[in-house]
């Protein structure tokens, strides 16, 4: 009975290990790229890795970070983000970023975007994100 | 009298340093021409186009997720506070540096989700020659860079460029650069309404 409920109760939590919020996108033209930014929040124990993102309004979706030298920028795909316990990682302008390419359709202000996100602990996280 | 020869020096020269530091660049423009077309497919010419107006100019490409549509957006909130306060005298340019892929018609659809107004906006498609000329013009570097073939085996690629917004004034002189991504907008609004006066 203990066993039944230990069980279940590591499944209930793991859902809110990792938890997703201030999630929004650019708006972008169909066949153009756009970026996904949101912040990842580790409550659990252990570290987790954001390792794959997908939605269905674009042909590729990569992790990415921008860097700079000089004035000059960059970006390059990073493929996974680690987040420790207890603390958070932010997605945002200038940083880390997901790089939807390719959309199949027009993303305009106010639109919604859903997208599925993939970690190695937590498994997958569904977020809707608004268009900004 | 000596000392008050040495007072009217330093205060000449602190005056020179300030109005230096407002706008550090004074670099003609009109020397040389510049065949482009702009988002209906027009031909126009720079500096033509950008002649008896203030301008600001942006250097992007479509296909840019994070820092291009940054640089636009805060252009286009410069924009927004320069119609809101009847100042619409200003020109605003985006040059794209990669001019395979964004054409006349990609411009004007990467325009018009942005709500940008393009009664004092024009987006700029040169060909390749003309297009490295300007950038070479405004020291703009911009390289291809990551590469990735979708599964259809269209080649995406993305570029490493010279993040930038710069001030033009109406004489066709271009007066100060700024981190196009991060520029201070109160900054940039400000050395408009100077140069406008």
């Amino acid at each position: 009975m203990f066993s039944l409920l230990a069980v279940l109760l590591i499944i209930f939590n793991s859902g809110d290990d990792i938890v997703i919020k201030d999630q929004w996108i650019r708006p972008g033209a169909e066949k153009m790229g756009t970026a996904l930014y949101f912040t990842i929040q580790n409550n659990g124990s252990e570290a987790d890795t954001l390792f794959a993102v997908e939605t269905d309004n674009a042909k590729m979706v990569q992790i990415h970070e921008t860097y700079s030298t000089g004035d000059v920028m960059g970006m390059r795909e990073i493929g996974k983000i680690n987040i420790e316990p207890g603390s958070s990682v932010k997605l945002e302008p200038g940083g880390k970023h997901i790089m939807v390419m390719r959309l199949k359709k027009d993303i305009k202000k106010g639109d919604e975007i859903e997208f599925k996100l993939h970690f190695q602990k937590a498994g997958e996280i569904s977020i809707t994100a608004r268009a900004k | 009298m000596k000392i008050f020869s040495y007072l009217i020096v330093t205060f000449t020269i602190l005056i020179l340093l300030g109005c230096q530091s407002k706008f550090p660049l004074d670099k003609d423009l009109t020397r040389k021409n510049y065949t482009f077309f702009n988002q209906d497919s027009v031909e126009v010419i720079f500096p033509d186009i950008i002649q008896d107006k203030v301008t600001v100019i942006g250097f992007i490409y479509t296909n840019c997720p994070d820092i291009c549509p940054m640089t636009t957006h805060n252009m286009y909130l410069i924009q927004q506070k320069l119609k809101k306060n009847a100042l619409d005298n200003v020109l605003f340019v985006s040059v794209t540096f990669d001019p395979e892929r964004d054409l006349p018609s990609v411009l004007k659809k990467f325009g018009k989700i942005r709500d940008i107004d393009f009664n004092n906006w024009v987006f700029l498609w040169g060909d390749k020659k003309n297009t490295e000329s300007l950038l070479k013009r405004f020291d703009i570097t911009a390289l291809k860079t990551d590469s990735t073939y979708f599964d259809d085996g269209e080649l995406s690629y993305g570029m490493m460029h010279t993040d930038r917004i710069s001030l033009i004034d109406n004489e066709s002189r271009l007066k100060k650069n700024y981190r196009g991504s991060k520029v201070n907008l109160e900054e940039l609004y400000n050395d408009i309404i100077n140069l406008g006066e």
